[in-house]
């Protein structure tokens, strides 16, 4: 065989051309018929809001999807009766509060013909949710689920909830979806999904995003913007780059401090919508590892820290909070609300007398994991600062956001930082981060109790247990803040901040609507864009 | 010749199983969850166990291991624990882009790399010579990624000359797009093969055969590109082998830059999800153009230098 170098050449120059053409096709034009939104990930991974795992493929699950109730758009309900009625119509409960009857609302039409939704697609959806979702958790509490007419539906619960429509029907995994879709589709349906909302599934793109047209037998109307594209940018120089430039219309801000004011440095006209409360800052103590063990060390610790400064430092998004519940959810305590005693205000001085009076006049010394992540790193830092001026040096061992979310669920952690986003469902998060059944373990199968509370000192068992068989919403949130208060005492867990979630949006975009509070994504179905 | 490819394919196995090996034990050993880290970190741990469960996570680490060899015997990479998709097909998908870009940078460093080497080494010593150096102690210095994100901040965000994301959609609009990227990697491959150039050329230009044909009456130009430059295109061909090695793992870098598809990403993401079929798919392409990248650069020794036979 002989080689000539022209010989190669052209074999390199076909071998270009063919990498060119075999490529799929990208993006195109920007215009004022879509809307562009960059999402922080590499790339989606399903649109099935059952199976959704990943945040950024919430926002176009939001477009193609709905539930029985709905909070207003740019809002939390706090309280059920501040629901509205979505694909339900109007819903009753019986006086025990373990059934609930919701009518369903007629003519609604499932994407791409797959018909009318009926009662028999809602008790599919619900099904699905409870056995074969990536969240079966929520849905516990559903004992049964029938359709008791052709648009009525008839749910039994084990026990009463008086928070039913916020901790189990507006809940992803409880979208409505299409049967005959689903099972004409099989596993495909995970990628090409059909639902109810203002927006159908166009195309899903596992390298560049999720691509969505306006869906014109919408039953609230069809929506403004004929286009919406998900479009996944993984780098935030990247994403911030074709903010300014114009090529997406929407970003999601990095968490980090002073990033929010150095975008809207470099131009003024963009807009910044945030949700308060955003996900929960909580610092979790160890309570199998000494000095955490001493309740006095975990009090010179919180005194130590203040909420406000940190939240100060990551300003805007940063919001303080007191307790484990943020101050606006109903079992949250604001700071002034707070017995004295229990509000552990930032004072230095007092913290290292509470560490002298606990036997460790010279201060303490400790080693604490926490996440690279931006919002993680950046809120140890602060804390750690914070600390030192009490006496109190932690060590941080900084690793990623994988390794370090590993090393907490096998109790390798020491003061554990979580960050989470929850609705006002104060049972739902507690029950994650204080019940004895959801304790961490060495093995990795255990939950998120990381601090052992509950089995290392007396916890909130029973106190959980009356929350689950509260009927009023007077008496769960009762309960709620007086687990607050034991919490404060027992510190074995506290309350650091919320960060807001935030985007950034080109002017040219009118969402409508006010985004105020509510889940990391919003609507875009009464958005304009001049 | 066809058993010469066939043995040095045979001989590269053993080097790609090795790699194979270290890549699959090191991703078990490093700390982080790939349930956890599909999942998010407030799953509960019902979902956790039965993720791990439906993965083989939970299998003993040899059967695993097995498992992975069984996947690479039979190109069957199986499908990814993060996407919706089968592994090959992500590579299917991203390949194309990276190679792209790795060609449209070799093209640009060798059009501009061998003509730089030459005139420095025709200059020697002279303002042009100087210049040069300077050219390639700047191109060898500066990281890809900060000239990445000069000429995007440039050329793209203060002038829009270029586009600021993605790969483009037709074949225009991708020649668009991979101008700035294929720029960034060209820059450092013409510091080197430039250098390579001058060197070679330098040491050739001081032959007896040159020194003869100058003494023939032969014109300058001849001189150089007929008996100079030719003859110092061996030592180059072992150059650009491992240019081209080196543009293809420099594109992980580009390719987060300008936010393009593409083999490094893919990877970059693969390695933060803990998507293990990725990462080992991945691996094994990398391997594989190392291993054929070596062996076109053999085969391009012979076609440059007849002296060379195969044995």
């Amino acid at each position: 065989m002989r080689l000539h170098r022209r010989r190669l050449l052209q074999v390199g120059a076909l071998g270009m051309a063919g990498s060119l053409l075999s490529a799929p096709a990208l993006w195109a034009q920007n215009s004022s018929n879509v809307i562009r939104i960059a999402v922080s990930a590499g790339g989606p991974r399903s649109v099935d809001p059952n199976q959704t795992t990943q945040g950024a493929d919430n926002w176009s699950t939001e477009q193609m999807f709905e539930q029985l109730v709905r909070p207003r758009d740019g809002q939390f309900a706090t309280t059920d009766d501040e629901y509205v009625p979505t694909l339900a119509t109007s819903w009753e409960a019986s006086d025990d509060g373990l059934t609930w009857v919701f009518q369903i609302r007629q003519g609604v039409q499932f994407h791409k013909g797959f018909g009318e939704m009926t009662a028999e697609d809602v008790v599919h959806s619900f099904n699905r949710a409870r056995f074969d979702g990536v969240n079966t958790a929520v849905m516990g509490n559903i004992a049964d689920v029938q359709a008791s007419g052709d648009y009525e539906v008839t749910f039994t619960l084990t026990g009463p909830d008086p928070l039913f429509l916020g901790s189990t029907v507006f809940q992803n995994g409880a979208s409505i979806v299409s049967k005959r879709a689903e099972e004409e589709k099989g596993e495909g349906f995970n990628t090409d999904s059909i639902g109810t909302g203002p927006y159908q599934l166009d195309r899903f793109d596992i390298e560049n995003g999720v691509f969505l047209s306006r869906f014109e037998d919408y039953w609230d109307g069809p929506a403004n913007i004929e286009r919406v594209e998900c479009l996944y940018i993984a780098d935030t120089t990247a994403q911030t780059l074709a903010l300014i430039s114009g090529d997406v219309d929407i970003i999601e801000a990095v968490r980090a401090p002073g990033w929010v004011d150095q975008i809207r440095q470099r131009d003024s006209s963009l807009l910044v919508d945030m949700t308060n409360p955003g996900s929960f800052m909580t610092l979790h103590f160890n309570l199998n590892v000494a000095p955490f063990d001493n309740p006095l060390v975990r009090k010179a610790i919180a005194t130590s820290i203040s909420s406000e400064i940190v939240a100060n430092a990551m300003a805007p998004m940063g919001q303080p909070t007191f307790t484990l519940s943020p101050p606006e959810y109903p079992t949250g305590w604001a700071h002034d609300e707070l017995p004295e005693e229990l509000r552990y205000d930032h004072d230095p001085e007092a913290a290292r007398e509470l560490l002298r009076e606990a036997g460790f006049p010279n201060g303490i010394e400790f080693t604490a994991n926490t996440s690279q992540r931006e919002d993680y790193r950046s809120s140890m830092l602060i804390v750690q600062e914070l600390m030192r001026a009490s006496g109190i040096n932690m060590r941080l061992n900084i690793m990623d956001h994988s390794a370090y979310h590993g090393s907490n669920r096998q109790d390798q952690n020491t003061l554990a930082l979580h960050a989470a986003s929850f609705p006002p469902v104060a049972l739902d998060y507690m029950m994650r981060y204080l019940s004895t059944g959801a304790e961490v373990k060495p093995d990795g199968s255990g939950g998120t109790n990381y601090s052992h509370y509950g089995i290392t000192i007396p916890g909130v068992d029973d106190e959980l247990a009356a929350m689950q068989r509260a009927t009023t919403m007077e008496e769960y949130t009762e309960i709620g803040r007086g687990i607050e208060l034991k919490l404060q005492e027992d510190l074995p867990v506290m309350g650091l901040m919320t960060l807001g979630f935030t985007a950034i949006r080109n002017p040219r975009v009118d969402l409508g609507y006010e985004v105020e509070s509510g889940y990391a994504r919003w609507r875009f179905h009464r958005a304009t864009k001049a | 010749m066809a058993r010469y490819i066939l043995v040095r394919v045979l001989d590269s196995i053993p080097t790609i199983l090795l790699v194979l090996t270290l890549v699959f034990l090191a991703m078990r050993i490093l700390p982080g969850d790939p349930a956890l880290a599909v999942l998010g970190d407030n799953a509960h741990p019902e979902t956790i166990a039965r993720f791990r469960e439906q993965f083989g996570l939970n299998d003993p680490l040899w059967l695993q291991y097995l498992n992975f060899l069984r996947d690479v015997f039979t190109f069957d990479f199986g499908n990814s624990l993060v996407k919706n998709a089968p592994v090959a097909t992500l590579i299917a998908n991203n390949l194309p882009y990276t190679l792209e870009l790795t060609l449209a940078a070799m093209v640009i460093g060798i059009t501009f790399g061998i003509p730089l080497g030459v005139m420095a080494a025709v200059r020697r010593n002279k303002w042009q010579d100087n210049g040069f150096r300077v050219f390639s102690l700047v191109g060898y210095a500066v990281p890809d990624f900060y000239l990445g994100a000069v000429l995007l901040l440039t050329f793209s965000l203060s002038l829009g000359w270029f586009p600021i994301n993605g790969a483009g959609t037709d074949f225009a609009s991708r020649m668009h797009h991979i101008v700035l990227p294929a720029l960034t990697l060209a820059m450092l491959k013409m510091a080197f093969i430039g250098r390579l150039t001058r060197t070679s050329l330098l040491e050739v230009l001081g032959r007896d055969y040159v020194r003869t044909a100058r003494a023939k009456g032969a014109s300058e130009r001849r001189v150089v590109y007929r008996h100079g430059l030719r003859n110092a295109l061996l030592p180059l061909s072992t150059g650009l082998g491992l240019s081209i090695l080196s543009t293809l793992s420099g594109s992980v870098a580009v390719e987060l830059v300008f936010n393009r598809p593409g083999i490094g990403r893919l990877l970059i993401e693969a390695i933060t999800e803990r998507d293990y079929p990725v990462i080992q798919a991945g691996v094994v392409v990398f391997a594989s153009v190392v291993v054929i990248v070596n062996l076109l650069m053999d085969l391009v020794y012979v076609a440059v230098d007849p002296r060379i036979r195969v044995q």
